[in-house]
């Protein structure tokens, strides 16, 4: 493994320039990952479920940039998609079109000689778990839940084998999980023999389909089933539930579902490599119309003196954006809603947001998705925090089609929102849909080196939110002093609500805050001093609730809610 | 400029051939065999009601002929006084430590084929396979069972609540104004077979759902009956190239099915096809027009502050109008086989 030197001393989004010209390497998994020194441009293609993202990446003056850019909706031709970037290119730039060797040509044909880094996203497919009993059910459901699985369960304990059997040849059904502990628990040892002979039932009547036997389960009566199943051997269950980050069952059952070029799962080596090449605690959350995930990675020393990443991933299929099959989502999602519609409608427009993710793109549709995106990151944290916990971290990215569909300071807004953490923290989003194509690099020298030759241009930077705990509402609660290229400014804080102070992105500063009492900015303390870094958004000084409170009465609650959403989102009402 | 016409997304229309699955259980007896022709109305299965699990003793060697595989049906066996108990006919799940289960219990239902086709598969207790000899037209979601019928077209501007009535019984018909889940309860119990819709409410949705679940509940069941679903959930009309297709089957024997949702036409009708580069509006404000594709329209902010993709299309109208990509969808006129 190769480290790159550490980036803490500078707390922005943007990564050090690269000391020499960065070359992303081959890869084993990555077929066209750029891969020589006289390659000088490649194209990232991330097919989403419901959005095709595709990006041009080009060398100049001997670094990596961004030329452009566009997302479509899912079902649109990748190649066009690519011939419209090269088009675009050539319009805007033809003397760089012509340096990097997209020089004058029909745009609709995209250059075959650009090798392709190449992400997709697989959806939730759905899984039969059987077990022998109601405990080892539960173990492996959590673990298929966390691997991105959706899942039906039942165990030999309390279900008869026709509803077993039922369970797993239903329509949708793509794999059978039997399981067992190792060693078997005395209530199993009776029923691992009887499992295996049901699934082997089952796999007579599902010709292909997907056997994973995890732990001791003896596989003899499914090889002698009629029409030989897929058999995967998984290890057993084992720990305690909440121990599902560490899980090798898991990570088994994730690598079984996604393949190797799956998006979703790529994030886990990008976010290491963002932590080892910023030197930053990085946590992203991604949200898709077919899945989520939260992924948490932290640098730290390496043997060599390098620095080193540890990087949890946690699947979460129930925090998909518009996944309303869940008591109380709706009703969540309603609670964030800034406009007035009657149920039956909202179900309506939601349903036909997850048949459709790209119609009712304009007007209150924005909102709507807004609305959507709160409840799903609502879910994805609600799911996560027992198993990644609720530290803070030094920088948030939003990835996924989902951040994208609203203006870029009301994505910050979202997670001001949601992610109630006191502290300061940076936020992004992944504009271009870079980081799933870039986590298929599986080499990881050459995935950093291809991330700190991006550097800014990577992420699209929000801002910083600073959020303290423990002040009073509606009244005085200090003043910020910001810093920041030479300039001096001061800013009154009143507790309660959203204090906004323009940060370009790109600028950086120090904000010395002194607050009138006791406060838990992180620590806890009267004065702090805080590095921060801008964006679209600026900064983001939230000095509301944590947890938030909002008015019961819907009608004051979207309000409210609506009064903050204006500040950072002016053209809501256009 | 039609060269990016391919950056808008396209939907399914006709589906050639397309195969179909129809979904067994457990204990459903099929009568049908792999390579058999098979014509609409045709039964293919007996469909067992009420399921039960069955646990009988393996018979002594040399009752059977050789070792049963899981999913195979089994006839009853006779108790034998004072030596073995009997079993009913059922299908094997499985056999360990020296007994069988089996799924049994009454076959009062039928399950007919829904078009003219050949059986290709059967998965015992999962599905049965059909490939259909006439082409289907794509849809997104059937509501209900497979079920055929001779296609009616109902007006426009119809109440459907006023124009069901009993002489539609048999039918399939098609709906293409708003419809909710009074007119399609109305439409059941007129003895209507089935219900072609361009999209369906949540609640309706709900609605249908709870009263067939009632349906199967009671002792004396109403024919089958399904609804197919052209589009999503919000309002929207028929596309012109969907209206053109039904003009052309009317009249004709069509079949309703599920997986995949389609609507499957006679062979021996001529379809006529859209211009490839005919675009229909999906959202927005232009919502329902159709046009023509004239070319990429640039990156543009819509109301509320988005930015999208758009497309420059010409309007049947006459206007000529950006509008988001995503927004639009042109049909793929004939893909690979459902």
């Amino acid at each position: 493994m190769t480290h790159v030197e550490p980036g803490a001393a500078e707390p922005l989004v943007a990564t050090r320039p690269a000391s020499s010209p960065a070359v992303p390497a081959s890869s084993a998994r990555a077929v066209a990952a750029p891969a020589d020194d006289w390659q000088s441009a490649f194209f990232t293609l991330d097919h989403g479920t419901a959005t095709l993202a595709g990006a041009l990446v080009g060398r100049v003056d001997r670094r990596w940039r961004l030329l452009a850019a566009a997302a479509l909706p899912a079902g649109s031709n990748p190649d066009t998609l690519l011939g419209l970037l090269v088009d675009r290119l050539r319009s805007a730039d033809p003397a760089r079109a012509e340096a990097i060797g997209g020089g004058p040509g029909r745009g609709s044909e995209p250059l075959a000689a650009w090798p392709r880094l190449v992400a997709t996203s697989v959806p939730a497919a759905t899984l039969a778990v059987i077990a022998a009993t109601e405990r080892t059910r539960a173990r492996l459901e959590e673990a298929a839940v966390g691997a991105g699985w959706n899942t039906v369960a039942g165990s030999a304990e309390r279900t008869d084998p026709l509803a077993l059997t039922r369970l797993a040849t239903r329509p949708g059904v793509v794999a059978l999980l039997v399981g067992v502990a190792d060693p078997p628990d005395a209530d199993e040892r009776d029923l691992a023999a009887e499992l295996a002979v049901a699934a082997a039932g089952i796999a007579a009547r599902r010709p292909g389909m997907r056997i994973f036997l995890a732990g001791p389960v003896p596989e003899a009566p499914l090889l002698d089933a009629w029409r030989a199943p897929v058999i995967v051997r998984l290890p057993a269950p084992a720990g305690a539930p909440g121990e599902l980050a560490a899980s090798t069952l898991r990570a088994a059952l994730a690598a079984a579902r996604g393949g190797p070029d799956d998006s979703r799962r790529a994030l886990a080596p990008v976010a290491g490599s963002l932590a080892r090449v910023l030197g930053l605690r990085v946590e992203i959350l991604e949200i898709g119309v077919s899945g989520a995930a939260r992924v948490v990675a932290s640098p730290s020393p390496a043997d060599d003196g390098g620095i080193a990443a540890s990087v949890q991933i946690v699947e979460v299929p129930d925090a998909a954006l518009f996944r309303m099959d869940r008591p109380g989502s709706v009703d969540r999602i309603d609670y964030w809603f800034t406009q007035s519609l009657d149920r039956a409608r909202l179900r309506d427009r939601l349903a036909e947001l997850a048949v459709a993710p790209w119609s009712d793109l304009d007007a209150d549709g924005a909102l709507l998705r807004a609305a959507a995106l709160r409840g799903a990151v609502e879910r994805l944290l609600a799911a996560t925090d027992p198993v990644l916990g609720h530290g803070g971290v030094d920088l948030v990215i939003g990835a996924g089609g989902a951040w994208s569909a609203v203006p870029a300071p009301a994505a910050a807004h979202i997670v001001a929102d949601v992610v109630r953490r006191p502290g300061a923290v940076q936020v992004a989003i992944d504009h271009a849909r870079l980081l799933g194509p870039i986590g298929t690099i599986a080499d990881d020298a050459g995935r950093d080196a291809l991330v700190a030759g991006l550097g800014e241009d990577l992420l699209l930077p929000l801002g910083t939110i600073v959020t303290p705990r423990g002040l009073r509402p509606n009244r005085p609660a200090g003043r910020l002093v910001l810093e920041t290229g030479g300039a001096r400014s001061e800013v009154e804080l009143v507790a309660g609500g959203f204090t906004l102070v323009d940060l370009a992105p790109g600028a950086s500063g120090t904000a010395e805050l002194a607050f009138r009492g006791t406060t838990e900015l992180g620590p806890r303390g009267r004065r702090f001093q805080v590095a921060v870094s801008g964006g679209l958004a600026g900064l983001l000084l939230d000095l509301r609730d944590i947890p938030l409170r909002l008015p019961e009465r819907p009608d004051r609650r979207r309000e409210l809610l609506g009064t903050w959403e204006r500040a950072l989102w002016p053209e809501r009402d256009a | 400029m039609t060269g990016w016409l391919e950056l808008v997304p396209a939907r399914a229309l006709i589906v050639p051939r397309p195969r179909i699955r129809l979904e067994l259980q457990p204990g459903d007896r099929v009568t049908a065999v792999v390579g058999e022709a098979v014509h609409v109305g045709e039964v293919l299965a007996e469909r067992i009601r009420d399921p039960r699990l069955v646990e009988a003793p393996v018979p002594r060697d040399g009752a059977d002929q050789g070792i049963p595989l899981p999913g195979t049906w089994l006839p009853g066996e006779h108790a034998l006084a004072g030596r073995r108990a009997g079993a009913p006919a059922g299908e094997l799940l499985f056999e360990h430590g020296g007994r069988r289960r089996l799924a049994s219990g009454p076959h009062p239902d039928r399950l007919h084929a829904p078009a003219d086709g050949r059986v290709v598969d059967v998965e015992p207790g999962v599905a049965l396979v059909l490939e259909i000899d006439g082409p289907g037209l794509a849809a997104t979601e059937l509501l209900g069972e497979p079920h055929w019928g001779r296609l009616v077209i109902l007006p426009e501007e119809s109440d459907p609540r006023l124009a069901l009535d009993v002489a539609l019984a048999g039918a399939v018909v098609v709906l293409p104004s708003r419809v909710d889940a009074e007119a399609l309860a109305r439409a059941r119990a007129m003895g209507v077979r089935g219900a072609v819709v361009a999209s369906l409410a949540e609640r309706d949705r709900r609605d249908l759902a709870a009263s067939s679940a009632r349906q199967e509940a009671g002792l004396q069941r109403l024919a089958p009956f399904g609804v197919l679903v052209l589009g999503g959930y919000l309002r929207r009309v028929f596309a012109a190239a969907v209206r053109s297709t039904f003009d052309a089957a009317s009249g004709a024997v069509v079949g309703l099915v599920g997986d995949p949702p389609l609507l499957l036409l006679p062979a021996d009708r001529h379809l006529p096809l859209p211009e490839p580069d005919h675009i229909v509006v999906r959202g927005g404000p232009e919502a329902g027009r159709e046009g023509r594709w004239l070319g990429p329209g640039g990156i543009r902010r819509v109301r509320g502050g988005i930015t999208a993709e758009t497309g420059l299309v010409a309007l049947d109208d006459g206007r000529t109008v950006a509008i988001p990509i995503g927004e639009l969808e042109r049909f793929a006129l004939v893909v690979a086989n459902g």
